[in-house]
């Protein structure tokens, strides 16, 4: 967890604009600061391949708002992209290799434009393996133009899955193995661990209709067993309706529960439901 | 420190806290005593570089060697057990299989099939909801003729498109 630092993050997704202010200390990061200006629908739609701001305007206009409530002036923040916007990939990267060349040698043959086009980064998952995401540069910079626009001073740009998976990373139990779901508006991450180390990730677009916590808990089912479980024993969820579909899967018998607790004043279900905050604790 | 992830378009210019520029500073106090005490040893440095050169020169030689050996029985074996694979697993005999796994209402648009080591499958299918889907994903993941079932890219824009990657594991 972070130390000595305090950290500023600018969050977007389809349901609107987030950021944070996160404070300086030894021990659990502490919220400051949280602000939130919502998007109309239509605004703001992820997708990997086509630009995603429907209308610029509103995004920057929800940022500059973001930026008031926060008073960030042109201190440094890290602006988080949802979920759904890149192509992910876990990777076993051979000894001697740089991660990122290697993860944009083997995202080249799967992306359907050019590797040219794709700003590549990785996470690295433990061990020799990592999870490789792919965004493509003209969809990241209508996100850039609506923060300029906006008068955020970017320092960085991160993933709203890396990010969160970083976080519950850091606080994955040592032993039993743990589904954990990162829930965007538009997507759905789910990562199998073991011990601690990450067996497999896996990425799919969300569909919020009536039941969506069966499919969901078929998902990570399914994700355990990919990676090398009989079933998913204990599923750790964060991002947008965490708290319903715990309490929806808690009913069912399943071992559901928030992925982190988050310190701070006036921080709503104590953070459960801001995955994007996970590129700011991680 | 672990590098933190960007995917800005261009990086930025990074800007330093007071703690930071402290840091900054003892490590040029640091770099530059090392320097100082890097000229004493530039003797020992070059009589250090000789005898790197001359390990280098054996490795290069062993290494080369290595790939001789390797060359003279690696080729063939590879070719063998690939026609080995193509004749269990050919292209009709995976399609067949497949066909049979698909709900009524899913219909495989495109499918890539790698022969390798293993058989990789690449399927873009195409289904009119997403539980008919999931249920082909389902009956993908139950069949002993495929492994590592792994649903991908999905597109949700009017019915819905998706792509699955798996692995042929031979007819039961």
């Amino acid at each position: 967890m972070m130390a000595l630092r305090s950290r500023h993050v600018v969050a977007f997704d389809a349901s609107g604009v987030s950021g944070a202010a996160l404070g300086r200390g030894l021990g659990a990061p502490r919220v400051r600061a949280l602000a939130h200006a919502p998007l109309a629908p239509g605004a703001l739609w992820p997708s990997p391949f086509e630009p995603n701001l429907g209308r610029p305007e509103e995004v920057a206009e929800a940022a500059r708002a973001v930026a008031r409530a926060l008073q960030l002036r042109d201190t440094p923040v890290c602006l988080v992209l949802p979920d759904g916007v890149a192509r992910l990939l876990d990777l076993d990267v051979p000894g001697g290799t740089s991660p990122v060349s290697f993860a944009r040698y083997r995202l080249a043959a799967g992306l359907p434009y050019p590797v040219d086009e794709a700003v590549v980064d990785v996470l690295p998952l433990g061990g020799s393996r990592v999870l490789a995401a792919a965004l493509r540069r003209a969809v990241l910079e209508g996100y850039e133009a609506a923060a300029a626009a906006a008068g955020l001073a970017q320092e960085r740009v991160d993933l709203s899955p890396l990010g969160a998976l970083a976080a519950l990373g850091a606080a994955a139990p040592s032993g039993e193995p743990v589904v954990d779901l990162v829930l965007g508006d538009a997507a759905v991450s789910m990562a199998a661990r073991r011990g601690g180390a990450v067996t497999v990730v896996r990425n799919r677009r969300r569909d919020r209709s009536a039941g969506e916590w069966r499919r969901l808990r078929a998902e990570a089912d399914r994700t355990a067993v990919l990676g090398g479980e009989a079933a998913a024993t204990r599923i750790r969820m964060v991002g947008t309706g965490t708290l319903a579909l715990v309490r929806d899967m808690q009913a069912a018998g399943a071992a559901a529960e928030a992925g982190w607790r988050v310190q701070g004043e006036g921080v709503p279900a104590e953070g459960a439901e801001l995955a994007w905050l996970g590129a700011a604790l991680a | 420190m672990t590098r933190e992830r960007d995917f800005s378009s261009r990086p930025r210019a990074r800007r330093f806290s007071r703690p930071q520029s402290a840091l900054l500073v003892a490590g040029l106090v640091a770099l530059a005593a090392a320097a100082w005490a890097a000229g004493d040893r530039w003797g020992e440095h070059r009589a250090a570089a000789v005898r790197l050169a001359r390990t280098r020169a054996q490795t290069e030689e062993l290494r080369s060697r290595i790939q001789g050996l390797r060359a003279g029985t690696g080729p063939d074996d590879a070719v063998a057990a690939q026609a080995l694979l193509t004749a269990e697993a050919a292209p009709p005999r995976v399609l067949a299989r497949l066909a049979g796994l698909m709900p009524g209402d899913v219909r495989l648009e495109a499918a890539s099939l790698d022969y390798g080591e293993h058989v990789e499958l690449e399927l873009r299918v195409a289904a009119r909801t997403p539980a008919s889907f999931d249920l082909f994903v389902d009956h993908l993941q139950r069949s002993p003729s495929f492994a590592q079932v792994l649903p991908g890219e999905e597109d949700r824009r009017g019915g819905m498109t998706a792509t699955v990657r798996a692995r042929w594991a031979g007819a039961p």
